[in-house]
Order: C-alpha cells, then structure tokens, then sequence
C-alpha cells in the first residue's frame, strides 16, 4: 500500500506508474509554449514595428496618418488588455466568450494556442519597440543617407539589431510560458500541471507528486535559459576578426602619409 | 537662369525649431566638382543647413534645387534623391550588424538594385580608395574612429553619388586619427567629386575649397573664394572668428 511506503519509494511508485503521464504532460507544456512563443513573437515584432512608423506631416496624405493613428490606437489597447489581464482569465474569457458571441466552439488546443501566443504578443509588443528605439538613431540616419526607404530601414538595419537586444527578452518569455501554461489546466488541457493534479489527487500524494513536478519545470527552464544564452553567443559572432590582407596593414593610409597641417 | 553645371541651388531656405529659427535666408548655388567649405561658430546652424540638403531636416521655407527640381516638394521622391546625394557623418553612423564589406554593399543591393558581385567589386574598389580593404571582415564596433570614418566614406563613394556632403567628418575622431581621414577627403577633391563640406578644420578648407561659406547665428555671414575668406576677409565677424585660428597659418 502506498501509504506505507516511505516519501523515496513514493516517489519511485508514482515515477513506475505515472511516468508516461508526467512525460506527455512536458511534452504538451514545452510544444505549447514553444509554439506559443514563436507566434508571440511574430504578433509582438508585427506590433512593434507599427507602433514606431514615423508620421511625416509634409508627406504623408492625411487619410493614411489618420488609418495610421487608428491602427495604433487599437494596437495599443491590445497590448494593454493583454497585459493588464491575468492569463487564466483570459484563457476562460476566449475559450467560453467565443462560442457564445460567434457560435464557433474553438478547441482546446486552438484556445491554448491563441491565448499564449497573443499574451506573450502583447508583452513582446512593447519589448520590440523598445528594442527598436534602443538602436541607435544615427544609424537610421546613416541608412536614409544612402536611400533606403523606413522599410528598407527596418528589416536591413534596425530589426536585426533589434531582435538581438530583445532576445533575453524573448528567452524571459519562453521560461514564463512554460511555467505559465500551467494555468490552462483550467480549459482542461492535459499539460504538467493537469497531470500533476490528477495524480496527486487520486493517490493523495500533493507532496511526492509536485516534488517530481518541480524538478521537471525546473529542467525544462533551466536547459531553455542555457540553449538561448548559447544563441545569444552565436549570434555576437567572433570577438576578432581576420584581416584579409596582412600586408595592407602597414600601409594604411593614415599610417603611411601624415597630412601636414 | 540655371546654367547646365549648375547641380545645387539654395534660395532663401529658412529652417526654423518652434518658433526658434535656425536658418534664415540661405542662398548659395554647388557647381559640378566644386568644393565647398561651410565654416563658423558652432550652433551656427552648418550642420542644420547640410542636413536640410539631405532632407534629414525639413525645411521651413525656401527651395533647394537639386537639377533645376525643387526637392522640398513634398511629391519628390526622397530615397531616390538622397541616394544621389551621399551624406558622410561626425558620428560615423555604420551598420552595426554588418561587417565592413556589408556596410559598403547593402545600399548598392537594396537601393541601387545592383547584383551582388558588382556591388562586392565597387564596396572593393572603394574600400582600397579608403585603405580599409584590409578589414572588410570587421565589425564597426572592432574599427577606430578613423577607420570607421574611412569606411563610412567608401560606404558613401559606394552608392556613386554627385555631391557628397561632409557634416564635420573630423569632430569625433581624436587627433592623431584626423589626418588619415582630411588626406582622403583632399584626394577625393582632387578626382573632381562635388562636396559641401561642414569643418572645423581651418587649414583644410583653406586648401582644398573652391568656395568658401561663412556662417554666423544663421545666415551666410560672408562667402568666397578661400583666398578671399582667408586672406582678405571683409566682415568683422568673418576677421574675429578667423582671427582663433591664425596660428594655423
């Protein structure tokens, strides 16, 4: 009987017989939030990237400034709902509102989906434009300099270095999702923590069970942290640099030929 | 009244900050393979004048003539005039996620819709003008503020404009690293190309300018030949400030 055993061989009964269980629920915990995340992200730089269209005044024809403004007033509510309002309500607010005022009954997995990634949008929403105005304006300029258009602008020059200096960000928000989507147990999607309550609830074992349920977050979070600092590495590049030609060196210009002033 | 090598003519361009008016009734006229230098105080209003030319600022009245075609008319087609009219920075203001030889090609690719071997052959050909041929691998944040300098150059040069403007290409760097950069700038004179050239460097506009511009608390104080400005200038103000830099001569 389990409750003679001691809280080790709990731990071993419930690992024998629930392990598949614990497993999948991961499984559904990482492929939503991965998932989730990436969508998230695309919402987010979508979001952003509107948000920081520059207005000019001169130029631009005033029924595009005035779709413009009301794009972005609507984009900002979004981010401020969704950022203002606790996940598990939210998850409970779509997946019962939307069949009741459209009639379409959206699955669990197409709640699941929908509810993280446009959260984890609204977050990233503001993490991209702060992205975006962190790099530095004289490059904007540089680039206007040569003729690029803002959207050349953006996606040639400002986002790359935009999404490197939001990419902790990014990884913030991937370990908050795997932590986070425990909250969609409410629409009864079967992820860790869904696994983690049955069991615990069938055998009375709260304790053995949340132990194996916190090393499992734990793994997942901290692997996911490693792997994106790995990423962030990869993506500085070298520290150094060859040169192509050793030679030249010597025989820079500035090097060679003082101007006489 | 515009003759054929008549390339830039500014008419009564006036740029003014709220109600903090910062150019008043500029009026001078670029000729093809001129150079010219726009000297003065700082908070002058040079920069503010070279950065209306590129439309980074909008003027406030006036017109600016790029070939006979008022380029403040707000149908102008801005990118495509701005990819003929270089613009070197004091900040340098490179592409920090790209290398040297990428820095030097993406205008050329994006803009200029050329392919990618003879926008590798040009950022070359321009980064050995630059000497910075050497360092094509390098990122901006590995390079000194006089190769960054040089390399912005040879990003410029790259795109083949018809004047390139210089808005005090020197200011930034420390001393020893301004020769390397005002050497390059004379040779690029000497080939003929067009500048309009911001500087503080005295003894470098004096030699290398064919018109020299005057600037004082927004309006064109006094301009001419560099002998002229240099040697016999006429305005108390043009004496006084050239007076802080005599022991250049």
């Amino acid at each position: 009987m389990i409750s003679d055993m001691n809280f080790g061989e709990r731990i071993l009964y419930l690992l024998q017989q629930y392990g598949t269980s614990y497993l999948k629920g991961a499984g559904t915990t990482l492929l939503i939030a991965l998932v989730s995340t990436a969508i998230g992200c695309v919402i987010g730089f979508l979001v952003g990237i509107v948000q920081t269209i520059p207005v000019d005044r001169q130029r631009d024809s005033l029924i595009k400034r005035i779709l413009l403004k009301i794009v972005k007033i609507i984009l900002k509510i979004y981010v401020e709902v969704f950022r203002g309002t606790p996940m598990i309500v939210q998850a409970v607010f779509i997946y019962y509102g939307v069949s009741q005022i459209f009639g379409v009954q959206l699955g669990m997995w197409q709640s699941a989906f929908l509810i993280v990634s446009i959260n984890t949008g609204a977050y990233m929403a503001e993490s991209v434009r702060g992205g975006i105005i962190s790099v530095d304006p004289g490059q904007t300029e540089g680039a206007k300099a040569i003729g690029m258009t803002h959207f050349q602008t953006m996606t040639n020059v400002i986002l790359p270095q935009a999404f490197r200096n939001i990419l902790p960000q990014i990884g913030n928000n991937l370990i908050i999702n795997i932590k986070d989507t425990s909250v969609l147990s409410i629409i009864s999607i079967v992820d860790l923590f869904f696994v983690h309550k049955s069991v615990a609830g069938a055998l009375y074992t709260y304790f053995e069970s949340a132990t194996i349920v916190m090393l499992i977050y734990l793994t997942m979070t901290v692997i996911t942290s490693k792997l994106l600092l790995l990423w962030e590495k990869k993506m500085d590049g070298a520290e150094n640099y060859e040169l192509v030609d050793i030679m030249g060196v010597g025989t820079q210009l500035g090097e060679e030929r003082k101007v006489g002033l | 009244m515009s003759t054929k090598d008549e390339l830039l003519t500014v008419s009564h361009l006036e740029k003014s900050f709220g109600t903090h008016g910062v150019l008043k009734d500029i009026s001078f006229q670029v000729k093809k393979g001129e150079v010219v230098s726009v000297i003065g105080a700082s908070g002058s209003g040079k920069s503010t004048m070279l950065r209306c030319i590129n439309l980074l600022e909008t003027p406030t009245g006036g017109e600016i003539c790029y070939h006979g075609r008022d380029i403040t008319d707000p149908k102008i087609n801005v990118p495509a005039y701005r990819a003929k009219v270089g613009m070197v920075f004091q900040s340098f203001n490179l592409f920090h996620n790209m290398t040297v030889l990428e820095n030097c090609m993406v205008g050329q690719i994006k803009v200029a819709g050329k392919k990618k071997e003879e926008a590798e052959e040009k950022a070359m050909f321009y980064l050995k003008k630059v000497g910075m041929d050497a360092f094509i691998n390098a990122k901006p944040r590995q390079l000194s503020g006089g190769q960054k300098q040089r390399v912005a150059i040879a990003r410029a040069l790259a795109m083949e404009p018809e004047i390139l403007l210089f808005d005090e290409p020197t200011s930034a760097l420390d001393p020893q690293m301004v020769g390397e950069v005002l050497e390059i700038m004379k040779q690029l004179a000497e080939e003929g190309l067009t500048m309009i050239v911001v500087t503080h460097e005295m003894a470098f506009a004096r030699d290398i300018s064919s018109h020299v511009i005057f600037m004082s608390e927004g309006v064109i104080e006094e301009e001419g030949t560099a002998e002229e400005i240099f040697q016999h200038p006429k305005k108390e103000k043009t004496k006084e400030f050239l007076s802080r830099f005599r022991g250049l001569n």
